[in-house]
């Protein structure tokens, strides 16, 4: 009784508030925008799942992976060649993708997390890189330079969810699901191991966590996100080429929640929409475009380095306790 | 044919060197991985190509002018984008740097131009060594690249400011405690590295042309030496970059261009998985 009315107290007004105020936001999306711009808003959502495999691995697990753009390409992949190749249905070929792109995370992460921190990093640079040349270069699978075309929208009991707005409908619940998971995986005995391997990867391991097991636990569940944004990906745009799963969109996963903040999925979902939306904004300035763009993320970490939710904590350091004498970085 | 290949392979692994080099006095100083350094490649490059071609002096004061250009350059990347960060996490220097590289990229395509560009060379022509034919500016690279390397080692271990740079590195608390002038110092560290790599930059230009995506491609092979090699050692960060250099011309000539950076990269997960610490890297040990 007590902790049911501990919990009834815990949600507030302005609480309440804002959950109505975020509905609201969802559905007043694809009833005020464009298609133009729910095709934003539908590709910031898949960015959306991809950062939080970033979340997962480097707020959760303290590893910092370079290859999660790789990742969302294998699970791209499977469902197009599911689709196309096997003739699967949309919700078979979601599956393999998911289970998929997890299996080999969880593969991969065992060879991986031999390596330690830094080189786990440096690691998943080169697994990034020669990912993205073999979906390059293996034209059986990935269609090679030209890519994969035609790939159908996503089809449930003979309808087809083909028009911007039913694609909406149909990401923004699995992103829900996601963060919900999140939620819980946050609170669960795996997700406490997971942060104790983040704090103190000896301590984790004298109080019996076996922390090669755990971190690539970590890594598929960061792979199971990312296959789920790649099979989207796939459904929602059609035509899969090499050129989108590159490095630099595994650097602008880290950019999004860096921005936000790596405590909370809260702050993926606010990195993930500034970057979006910052993109969409500077885009009338063309020839500038892309140099405001780096200057902004610049001057945004500078003031905000904890990220925008961290950000009240650094302003505190910043500029209450300037007056101590220097210490040095880390 | 195959001493063509060696000596290709090998000039084109000293710049990987010095990018390497650069990369290695940034992260012995103060910890973080440079990811804006190839930016400093490209830059170095685009400052020896208004010298040379615009204001139409000789390429090799133009070299020298490049690369005290870039030595500014450095010296403010370093008060922009490390210098407001330096008590924040790890992570959030990496992103500002990344920021910084794609608003460097995108300023030198502003100011230069999409367009790719050359300087002249150092060193015209060719050498005809038992059938092999080998251009001169390969092997004025290697002899550049060599002169640099030696300097750099000269003022690190036998200058005064080479020890304040070097105290720094070890311990930064400790050194300010005596006297050392911290911001001086890094801003120096940064300067020296961005003139190393923009010589780089200048010496790649007649071979490659410059554009301002070839930053990108050269940091990342820079990399892959530095973990090849070992991470944060001098001479690790210049054998490094010539296993890279090797690998691309060989693996390019025997193998497949299209697979460069990918044979590359599994040269670098093939070293990480036998010896993670690199070639010459010390272990690092775990702390409690």
């Amino acid at each position: 009784m007590q902790s049911v009315k501990t919990k009834m107290k815990s949600i507030s007004v302005p609480k309440l508030f804002l959950a109505v105020g975020v509905i609201l936001a969802c559905l007043a999306v694809p009833a005020l925008s464009s298609s133009y711009m729910l095709r934003v808003f539908n590709m910031a959502m898949i960015a959306y799942l991809c950062v939080l495999s970033v979340y997962v691995l480097l707020g959760m697990c303290g590893q910092n992976s370079f290859a999660q753009a790789g990742l969302w390409g294998v699970g791209a992949y499977l469902t197009a060649n599911a689709v196309l190749k096997l003739g699967c249905s949309s919700l078979t070929a979601f599956t393999i993708s998911v289970l998929g792109t997890a299996l080999f995370a969880f593969i991969l992460g065992f060879a991986f997390f031999r390596l330690r921190q830094y080189y786990f990093t440096f690691a998943s640079v080169g697994l990034m890189t020669i990912l993205n040349g073999l979906f390059m270069n293996w034209t059986e699978f990935t269609g090679g330079a030209l890519g994969l075309s035609n790939i159908p929208a996503f089809t449930i009991g003979g309808f087809v969810l083909e028009s911007e707005v039913w694609k909406y409908v149909m990401i923004l619940p699995i992103c829900v699901i996601a963060s919900l998971l999140m939620k819980v995986l946050f609170r669960s005995s795996m997700g406490r191991s997971f942060m104790a391997i983040r704090d103190n990867e000896m301590a984790a391991n004298c109080l019996g966590v076996n922390s090669l097991l755990t971190k690539s636990i970590a890594f598929a569940i960061s792979g199971a996100l990312c296959g789920a944004a790649g099979a989207l990906y796939a459904f929602l745009s059609g035509y899969l080429s090499y050129q989108s799963f590159t490095y630099q969109q595994s650097t602008m996963y880290l950019i999004m929640i860096m921005l936000g903040g790596t405590a909370s999925p809260t702050g993926a979902i606010i990195g993930t929409l500034i970057i979006s939306l910052l993109q969409e904004w500077v885009r009338p300035l063309q020839n500038y475009m892309q140099l405001i763009y780096g200057a902004g993320i610049m001057i945004l970490m500078i003031v905000q380095p904890e990220g925008i939710l961290g950000g009240g904590k650094a302003f505190y350091e910043k500029h209450i306790k300037k007056k101590k004498a220097y210490t040095p970085a880390e | 044919m195959n001493i063509q290949l060696l000596v290709s392979g090998i000039s084109m692994g000293v710049v990987y060197g010095l990018i390497a080099m650069g990369m290695v006095l940034i992260f012995r100083s103060v910890g973080i991985m440079n990811f804006a350094q190839g930016e400093f490649l490209m830059f170095g490059g685009y400052f020896c190509y208004t010298c040379n071609q615009i204001l139409h002096i000789p390429i090799i004061p133009s070299l020298i002018l490049a690369s005290l250009m870039m030595g500014a350059v450095g010296v403010l990347f370093m008060r922009t984008s490390y210098w407001p960060l330096r008590k924040a996490q790890t992570k959030a220097i990496i992103v500002s740097a990344m920021g910084a590289s794609i608003a460097l990229k995108e300023g030198a395509r502003l100011i230069w131009g999409a367009i790719p560009v050359s300087v002249d060379k150092v060193a015209d022509g060719n050498v005809n060594l038992s059938g092999a034919v080998i251009q001169w500016q390969n092997v004025a690279i290697i002899g550049i690249a060599a002169v640099l390397m030696v300097l750099v080692y000269l003022l690190l271990e036998k200058t005064f400011i080479g020890n304040i740079m070097q105290a720094t590195a070890q311990d930064q608390y400790m050194s300010s405690l005596v006297g050392v002038p911290v911001i001086v110092s890094i801003g120096l560290t940064f300067g020296v590295s961005a003139m190393i790599t923009g010589i780089g930059g200048g010496l790649l230009a007649p071979i490659f042309f410059l554009n301002n995506t070839m930053g990108t491609v050269a940091g990342a092979k820079a990399f892959a030496a530095i973990v090849i090699g070992g991470f944060g050692s001098v001479p690790g960060a210049i054998i490094g970059g010539l296993i890279v250099g090797l690998v691309e011309a060989f693996g390019g000539a025997y193998i497949s261009t299209t697979y460069q950076l990918v044979l590359i990269y599994v040269a670098l997960v093939l070293v990480l998985m036998v010896r993670p610490q690199g070639i010459f890297g010390e272990k690092i040990q775990e702390k409690a």
